[in-house]
Order: C-alpha cells, then sequence, then structure tokens
C-alpha cells in the first residue's frame, strides 16, 4: 500500500493487491494515518485491487465517515469488475464517489 | 474424510501421510484443506479453493464468486471461534461435480442463527455483509449445528455443464463397480474391526479397579482378542517369584487342551521363557522346532504365532500368546496392536488385584492387632482391691506393638494379699490369648496364694505342654504379702527380680528366679521370704522398665530402679503420687523416645 498528498485537499491511496479480513485494519489505520486535517478528498485507486471482502468493505466504509467528519469525500478510482460488482451488489456503490476509468 | 483423489484433484500440505497402500481409489474431483484459524490462513486456503475450482473448468466470475463466498464463511469461523476452537482448524471441502459445486466448511463457533433471507445493514454500518454475500452468491445454503462443530454446505450451479464423458463400456462399469465394493468392504470391515476394539476396550476401562473376578475378567478379555486378531488360541501364564516360575493362567477358547502348568525359566527351553527373559515379543512359524512347553495348546507342531511377554512399570507380569493353526496368514501389524493395547489392561488389571490382595492381607494384620490389644486391655483389673494394710498402685503402658503383659491384684487369706505380674512372650493374638489363659490359671489356683513356690510350679505343670506346643513361654512374678506376719514371700519363673525397700530406706532385689513357665514341665520353683515391716515398699515390674532406653541406648536397669524406690524424701508419699512419678521418671529417661516394650508394675506400700 501506498499513499500520496497529491496537494492539500487530497490523498491518494494505491498499490491495494487486495483488502480482506487479514489486512482490513491495517489498512483503515493506516490510511487513517496518512489523512491530514485538510484533506477533503480520500482517493482510494482500486484499480489492482482483485479481491475484497465484507470486511475489506468495512474498512472503506470507516474511511468514508472518517472524511465526512472533515467535511471531505471518499472516491474509489478504477475498481476491478470483480470490486464493481461487489460494491454494487453491496449497494455501496451509491455512498462512495466511483471514478469508473 | 474423503477417498484419496484423483488425478484432477489437489490435496492439499496439511492433510495425513498417505497410507503404503491406499487401496482402491476412487475418483471424484475433491479437494480439501484444513487451515489454522486465522485470517491469514484462511484467505490462502480460498485462494487455493478457487484455483482448483478454475481448474476444474469453473469460469473467473464462478471462482471470484466461490472465492469471496468461501473467504466470508471462513472468516465468519475464525472471528466466532469457540476458545478451544480457535486450537483446530477449520475445514473447507470442494466437491465439483459436471452440474454443480458443493462446498462444506466445518466451524468451531457456538453456531450462528442462519438467516433465511439476510438483509443489508445500513450504507454506513462497518460490518454485518458476511452472511449476506454468502447467501447472494450460492445458490443453496444449510446450516447444521452440533454442539462442538457446525457444518455449512453451499452448493451453486455451474454456468457450463460438463460434457458427460462418453458412456464407459460394460466392462469398465463393471470393473468401477468392483473397485467401489472392494474399498467399501475393506472401510466397513475395518470400521467393524474398529468398533468391536474399542467397545471392548471402553468396557475394560470401565471394569479397570473395580476388583471383580480376574480370572472372569481375563477369560473375557482374551475371548474378545482372538476375535479381533482372527487368532485360534491363546495361553496366558503369569510370572511368580521365589523361585522363578510361568504358571499357566488361562487358555482360551475354553476346552482348548491344556498345556505345562509350570515353566521355570533358565530350566525350560521354551519361546515364553525366552520372550520375558528379552521383553520382547516372539514370532514362532510353522515347523520351528517345538520346544519343552510351547505355547501351541495341543496343536501339532504346525503352529504359527507370536508371544508377547507383558510388564507393568518394570515388574513381568507374564506372557500371552496367540496362536493360528498353520498355513493362514501372520498377524498384521493392527492386529499386534490390538494385542499390546488388550495385554496392557489385563497386566494393570492383573496389578491391581495383587494389590488389593496385599492391602487386604493389611487390613487383617491390624484388625488382629486391634483385637489382641482388646483381649489385653480386658485382662487388666478395672480397680484395685481395697486391702488395708496396703496400699496399692499400678499402671500398664502399651508399647506399639501389642504385647502380652499382666498383672493381677487379689486379697488372700487373713489379711493377705496376692500379686501376680506377667509378660508372656510373643505377640499379637496368641500372646494375648495366652495371657489372658495364665490369668485366669492363676485365678483358678486360689488355694495356693499363700505358697507362690508351690502356685508357679502347678503352673507351669499345667501350661507348658500347651506353651510350648506354640513356641511360647512367659516370665511370672507372684507375691504374697502377709500383714500379720509383715513378711512378703515372692517365687518367680524367669521375672525380674523383685524389688523391696526397707521404712529406712534399704532396698533390696530378690534374684531367686527359676525358669519361664513353659520350659522344663518338671521345674520346681522355690519361694523367698522377706520382711515387709510398716512403712516399707514392694515394687513387681516387667522388663519394659529396666530396658527402657536413653537417647544414646543405655538401658535405664534394676539399679536405677531400686535407687528410685528408696529415694528417702519419697518414702513418705501416698502410693498413686509414686507410681505418677515413676512413669514421669522413666519417660524423662527416655526423653521422648517412644516405648519400645510394655512398661507394667505394680507397687505396693505397707501401711498400717
Amino acid at each position: 500500500m501506498k499513499t500520496q498528498n497529491l496537494d492539500a485537499q487530497t490523498v491518494r491511496v494505491t498499490e491495494l493487491p487486495e483488502v480482506t479480513a487479514a489486512n482490513a485494519t491495517e489498512v483503515r489505520d493506516g490510511v487513517r494515518a496518512a489523512i491530514t486535517p485538510t484533506c477533503r478528498i480520500l482517493q482510494m485507486d482500486l484499480s489492482q485491487t482483485a479481491f475484497l471482502d465484507s470486511s475489506g468493505l468495512g474498512a472503506l466504509v470507516g474511511l468514508h465517515k472518517t472524511l465526512r467528519q472533515q467535511d471531505g469525500v471518499l472516491q474509489i478510482l478504477h475498481p476491478t469488475p470483480a470490486v464493481a460488482q461487489l460494491l454494487e451488489l453491496t449497494r455501496l456503490h451509491r455512498l462512495f464517489e466511483i471514478v469508473e476509468k | 474424510m474423503l477417498p484419496a483423489a484423483g488425478a484432477q484433484a489437489h490435496v492439499n500440505a496439511n492433510a495425513s501421510e498417505p497410507a503404503p497402500d491406499p487401496g482402491p481409489t476412487i475418483h471424484l474431483n475433491g479437494w480439501r484443506a484444513s487451515p489454522g484459524c486465522d485470517f491469514g490462513p484462511v484467505r490462502s486456503a480460498t485462494r487455493s479453493a478457487r484455483a482448483f475450482m478454475e481448474a476444474c473448468g469453473l469460469s473467473e466470475t464462478e471462482g471470484a464468486a466461490w472465492e469471496l463466498a468461501l473467504t466470508e464463511a471462513g472468516n465468519n469461523a475464525v472471528q466466532h471461534a469457540t476458545e478451544a476452537g480457535r486450537k483446530l482448524p477449520i475445514e473447507f471441502e470442494v466437491l465439483c461435480d459436471p452440474r454443480s459445486v458443493e462446498v462444506r466448511i466445518v466451524d468451531h463457533t457456538p453456531g450462528f442463527d442462519w438467516p433465511e433471507d439476510p438483509t443489508l445493514p445500513e450504507p454506513d454500518a462497518e460490518s454485518g455483509r458476511g452472511l449476506f454475500l454468502i447467501r447472494t452468491l450460492v445458490d443453496e445454503s444449510r446450516y447444521f449445528r452440533h454442539d462442538s462443530a457446525n457444518l455449512l454446505v453451499l452448493r451453486r450451479a455451474r454456468e457450463t455443464p460438463v460434457e458427460e464423458c462418453a458412456p464407459a463400456s460394460r466392462e469398465e462399469l463393471a470393473a468401477q463397480l468392483e473397485e467401489c465394493d472392494a474399498a467399501l468392504t475393506n472401510m466397513t470391515s475395518e470400521l467393524a474391526s474398529s468398533y468391536e476394539s474399542l467397545t471392548a476396550l471402553f468396557r475394560y476401562s470401565a471394569e479397570l479397579g473395580t476388583g471383580g473376578d480376574l480370572k472372569d475378567f481375563a477369560g473375557r478379555l482374551v475371548g474378545d482378542l482372538l476375535l479381533v486378531t482372527g487368532a485360534d488360541h491363546a495361553v496366558v501364564r503369569l510370572f511368580r517369584q521365589e523361585p522363578q516360575r510361568l504358571e499357566l493362567f488361562l487358555t482360551a477358547p475354553p476346552g482348548d487342551a491344556v498345556p505345562p502348568e509350570v515353566l521355570v525359566p533358565h530350566k525350560n527351553v521354551c519361546t515364553e521363557c525366552l520372550a520375558l527373559a528379552t521383553r520382547q515379543d516372539i514370532w514362532f512359524k510353522p515347523g520351528h522346532p517345538e520346544g519343552e512347553g510351547e505355547p501351541a495348546p495341543g496343536t501339532t507342531a504346525s503352529l504359527a504365532g507370536i508371544c508377547h511377554p507383558f510388564f507393568v512399570g518394570d515388574k513381568p507380569v507374564g506372557t500371552v500368546s496367540l496362536v493360528r493353526d498353520a498355513e493362514e496368514q501372520p498377524f498384521t501389524a493392527a492386529q499386534i496392536s490390538l494385542l499390546h493395547t488388550f495385554v496392557d489392561f489385563l497386566g494393570i488389571q492383573i496389578t491391581n488385584a495383587r494389590l488389593l490382595e496385599e492391602r487386604t492381607q493389611a487390613l487383617l494384620v491390624e484388625r488382629e492387632l486391634q483385637i489382641a490389644s482388646e483381649i489385653q486391655r480386658a485382662l487388666l483389673p478395672d480397680a484395685l482391691p481395697r486391702c488395708p494394710p496396703f496400699v496399692l498402685a499400678a499402671s500398664a503402658e502399651a508399647a506399639r506393638q501389642v504385647g502380652g503383659d499382666f498383672y493381677d491384684a487379689r486379697p488372700a487369706g487373713d489379711g493377705g494379699l496376692f500379686l501376680v505380674i506377667a509378660d508372656v512372650m510373643g505377640k499379637g493374638v496368641p500372646a494375648a490369648f495366652f495371657a489372658s489363659m495364665l490369668r485366669n490359671a492363676v485365678r483358678c489356683l486360689q488355694s495356693l496364694y499363700e505358697h507362690p513356690g508351690r502356685l508357679l510350679t502347678k503352673l507351669n505343670t499345667g501350661l507348658c505342654d500347651d506353651l510350648s506346643r506354640v513356641d511360647m513361654f512367659a516370665t511370672v512374678q507372684v507375691a504374697y504379702l502377709d500383714a500379720r506376719r509383715a513378711t512378703v514371700i515372692t517365687a518367680s519363673a524367669g521375672h525380674s527380680p523383685l524389688i523391696v525397700c526397707s521404712a529406712e530406706g534399704r532396698a533390696e532385689l530378690v534374684s531367686n528366679a527359676g525358669l519361664p513357665l513353659g520350659i522344663e514341665p518338671d521345674t520346681v520353683y522355690e519361694e523367698t521370704r522377706l520382711p515387709l515391716s510398716p512403712g516399707a515398699w514392694a515394687l513387681l515390674y516387667t522388663d519394659g522398665l529396666t530396658e527402657a532406653r536413653a537417647p544414646d541406648g543405655t538401658l535405664f536397669g534394676e539399679d536405677r530402679l531400686a535407687a528410685w524406690l528408696a529415694q528417702p524424701d519419697q518414702l513418705k508419699q501416698p502410693a498413686p503420687a509414686r507410681r505418677k512419678d515413676l512413669l514421669r521418671t522413666l519417660a524423662d529417661y527416655r526423653e521422648g523416645t517412644p516405648l519400645s516394650d510394655d512398661e507394667t508394675f505394680i507397687l505396693v506400700c505397707h501401711r498400717p
């Protein structure tokens, strides 16, 4: 996992091969640590994420709530088909801002 | 458990070691894994499950759906595992049929309420989507709850059913059927034999320590052993010490010819002695030279079998030999292991029975000592007679082991007092019993109370036969105190000297002892007459007093006892006070070391 501050308001997270129960807490806390108080947009780049389970979804929801507290949004960038399907299946595509390729 | 998987199946690394001969194989598209109870291992397992499914021809979409369903189910199993369950693996089984895929997951959780129609939680809930995903991703799910493990069965139809292979020829089918049949028969017989053995072992466990009839127990055990090992005969021998020998305990089945009753190691050349000596199983084969007392019960030379020596701890207990009539197969490793297990139970039960016997013996000895001490207590007079002008005090302290001390005091003649003190050599009930006889015999000789010598002579003549027959004897001191003449007449049969002390404090030891009672029937006992003027003391005692030991081993002795009696400042003391003082003096002398012999004495003072 890699986190970058694109500018004062934007944090981007990349290189997430999968987020599951095995690493969801670690991912969530790692990203939270990278979010600055001025951050308004958290971009989760899921273009390399082949597998996500309900715990991974939980981590995304948790981060979404963190951003909302500071008037920000969570964007999901380029989800793989598997992830996109999962988001739809769980109707979370309405909660997050999804940026397709 | 699935049978060994075929060519298309993946067998995970956790699977148990393959059996050397797997027997007939059944070809199924099966996969199984038993990851440890943690998210990481579960995730690796679900990844391989997907790989296996895709290798079986499932599409990527199907693979992804199954991977997610399996991961959710596995994560639930990890997250809700009981404390005991956390140490157990989670079990995954995948079966790919041509039309559908079935997955079974065993978890060790308290169990879930499996909802018929799970719903999604609120969008911003961070958990609670797992069951919904599982139900959505598969066609059918069933959850079976049990005490310690629960089973989740998931099924989903394949998108594209696999083409059935070309119908197999009749011969091929027949061959396959036969193969399956053989495998099943094999498994069934193995299961049946394990079941029988287990049932038998449970029964034996229940019987261990109940102390039922040993031979009966052993007979049933050996009978079962013949059944589960497929042996024709069995011979059980037990090892006995001094002299070392192997005694025949039982043969089975009932009605078998009886082999030699006793085998002696070193003397008899035989398989059983050799097995016991080398502490190893010994096999014998058809045609092997028959030694003396071979285990084969009455069969001809063509016998095959095994002799198993058994031990409890390090101690040899015996041997069990199993014999088959010739031409049959040798015993398998499993049968030998059953032999060992069954015989272990037998060894424990035999040892239990022997310990029980020893304990019963110890209880009998204890009971005997108790009876003896009760008899002894009954020997002593409840209260000493009042017999003025004589004042009496007496004491009997029994040592740990019951002996045969007693004393008696009887009024006699015209203002006289008759005293007797005795020590029967021997212990336990016989000594106590003879002491009782002796006391009654003395009481019957009332007419001779004034003639102690004649009384002892008569007593010895009457009892000598009985006493010598059982190798017992008794030392006895009798004394007749005559108030009118102020004398004491005494006679002794091997007893410690009487001590007399004058009112002026002069002590005298009267050593007139003849042989103890019960040695020579013709012994004549002499009498000694001494003055016992007013204020004088006499002390009759057993050797427990003079042989009391100080911690350094020095004996109390007659001189010390005489000196105690003659203490000038004590001569005017009442008898009970002096009795107490003597007991205290002896205890001080021993300095707390326990009594080694009974301490019995009579203290008498002439006080007109």
